[in-house]
């Protein structure tokens, strides 16, 4: 694919932020933190507000509608914020800066994002990628949790229950976002919900033993996953007074 | 009426009364749907319709800005169920923690109807039973049997309390003002509902109070205060209020705030559009020059260590104060909690 250009260097001074459109078309925002110039989606992951209205001091960009937080290095929420920044790697070249590379879901997922590139590499090599048309039926209550998913594109809902008793239990929308995180807990668990694809959807299937072996070798890697692991249950399980 | 809400992590099942908004029959039943104004100007209760018909109460509402009405977005704040509904929230929904006061609907009574300044009313609700709430918190209001609730913080604080004491600047064809402002109201019934609201205060906090408050956004720091006041906080923390308005004229409860001053409570008077008066009828106070984000900032350099920070006022103020909060005193966001009422 042809280089496509953001901006210019001069266009984003030290510890500002600008809204670029990108040759071909995608809108973004490029933040200038302490010479270095990371790309990022243009509104925000909360409520469509655009993110270069937003407050940033050179490393901590904030949302200034509800006060989300991100820092732009990783991407990753801080405080109040419930989803990461989607990022676009750029590279620069001259005085101009260019689209580099689309980052995966795993490097932007919420469990993986930021591991060293090795395990990253190992894990990547364990994802199967799936297409599945709207409608379809990833898995259903009862099913053994071998697997676990990374959402890249698309939309998931989930069905607590059984028969005409099924709950809804929540959707994923974003790119990076992990479901049936039973298949990284001890034992055999089985599903206690189903997961249908409201959209058509692409998925990277993880199987979660094989994982676990992964992140054994890399101790480090395994720590930083399990706590986000530990974050991400909490979150289903708290209360609003947690806030 | 049968609402179903899926949010990102579970679904909700509730009832809505007849005519009643979604987003006051969720809240009703104890989940905490998304909101910030309650009143159709912030966009943040924005929902997707899944199926069933919704009517939209205030098409002309402000916060429409933020919905985009082809996707079947909503504000669950003006929209009414006309039959069964199923909605969709982006947001991570809880129920309200156990021990919130959980917001419901009632009637009251205007007692004590009385001007404060040139254009600030005062009055008090009184209630047919004792309501709780958190300081700092608010409710809606409407004059019974119209159409279309406005926000108010209370200004007072008691628990079981009979009375919610409000304050009310009038404004140019804001329909609550004009009718408050347009007769004798004393006596007067009050539709509520309530209360609302997370910039809530309770001792057990354990940090420093720092209450900017630009014009009538004082309401809830009142609240605060009494509130911090009963408990004895300020013996063992530190408080600062900065009350913005623009000239002496528009200045209102001074001497109560006077009351509330001690060695461990600062209160400044920030006045945008006149010097400080030359003789000073408020010694507990200090007056200052400036824009009341503009005073906070130079009074407090050096002073955010253990600090939260509540913030109420017109929204440019209160964006202004976010901005000195955030870039200049990096507090965390968990610390600023805010009301933006336009």
């Amino acid at each position: 694919m042809a280089k496509r250009m953001v901006c210019r260097v001069a266009d984003v001074p030290e510890n500002s932020l600008k809204e670029c459109e990108a040759e071909g078309g995608l809108k973004l925002v490029v933040a200038n933190a302490g010479g270095e110039f990371i790309g990022f989606q243009a509104v925000c992951p909360h409520q469509d507000v655009p993110l270069c209205e937003g407050l940033f001091d050179g490393q901590t960009l904030t949302c200034h509608m509800h006060l989300w937080q991100w820092d732009v290095r990783s991407g990753a929420p801080l405080g109040i914020a419930e989803a990461p920044l989607q990022r676009y790697p750029l590279a620069r070249e001259g005085d101009a800066l260019y689209l580099g590379g689309e980052s995966t879901a795993l490097d932007v997922g919420e469990l993986f994002n930021g591991l060293n590139s090795s395990t990253l590499e190992k894990l990547a090599t364990l994802a199967k990628r799936e297409s599945h048309p709207s409608g379809a039926l990833l898995y259903r209550p009862g099913d053994p949790a071998e697997d676990f998913f990374v959402l890249d594109a698309g939309r998931i809902e989930f069905l607590v229950g059984r028969g005409d008793r099924a709950a809804p239990g929540g959707f994923m929308l974003r790119k990076g976002e992990v479901f049936g995180w039973a298949a990284l807990l001890e034992g055999t668990p089985a599903r206690i919900a189903s997961a249908r694809c409201l959209e058509d959807s692409s998925v990277l299937r993880i199987n979660g033993r094989a994982a676990l072996g992964v992140l054994e070798g890399d101790p480090a890697a395994g720590f930083t996953v399990m706590r986000r692991l530990a974050a991400l249950i909490a979150r289903y399980l708290a209360s609003s007074g947690a806030r | 009426m049968r609402i179903q809400v899926n949010a990102r992590n579970r679904g909700y099942d509730f009832d809505a009364l007849p005519g009643e908004r979604v987003l006051y029959a969720g809240l009703r039943a104890g989940i905490d749907l998304p909101y910030e104004c309650a009143t159709g100007t912030c966009g943040t209760c924005k929902a997707k319709l899944v199926s069933g018909r919704v009517r939209d109460r205030w098409p002309g509402a402000p916060g429409r800005k933020y919905v985009k009405p082809q996707a079947g977005e909503f504000l669950m704040c003006q929209g009414e169920a006309e039959e069964a509904l199923t909605l969709e929230v982006s947001s991570f929904v809880y129920p309200l923690e156990p021990g919130a006061c959980v917001p419901q609907s009632c009637s009251g009574t205007m007692r004590n109807v009385r001007a404060l300044t040139h254009d600030v009313t005062a009055f008090a609700l009184d209630l047919e039973r004792p309501r709780d709430f958190d300081a700092g918190q608010f409710v809606l209001l409407a004059p019974e049997g119209i159409d279309g609730y406005r926000a108010y913080s209370m200004c007072n604080y008691a628990r079981g309390g009979r009375s919610l004491d409000f304050v009310v600047k009038r404004k140019a064809g804001g329909a609550f003002s004009e009718w408050l402002f347009g007769a004798n109201r004393d006596g007067a019934r009050l539709d509520a509902f309530g209360p609302l609201g997370k910039a809530t205060f309770e001792p057990g906090l354990g940090k420093n109070l720092l209450c900017i408050a630009g014009g009538s956004g004082l309401a809830g720091m009142m609240s605060i205060l009494a509130r911090a006041e009963a408990a004895n906080y300020f013996e063992r923390h530190q408080g600062w209020v900065f009350f913005g308005v623009r000239t002496m004229r528009d200045a209102f409860f001074l001497d109560e705030l006077s009351n509330f001053k001690n060695n461990n409570l600062d209160i400044t008077v920030a006045l945008s559009e006149e010097d400080v008066p030359r003789t000073n009828e408020w010694p507990k106070l200090r007056f200052e020059q400036g824009l009341v984000h503009e005073v906070a900032k130079r009074a407090m350099a050096g002073r955010y260590q253990n600090v939260r920070a509540y913030v109420a006022g017109p929204p440019p103020a209160v964006d202004a104060a976010i901005r000195v909060l955030l870039l200049d005193a990096k507090l965390t966001t968990d610390n600023i909690r805010y009301d933006k009422f336009s």
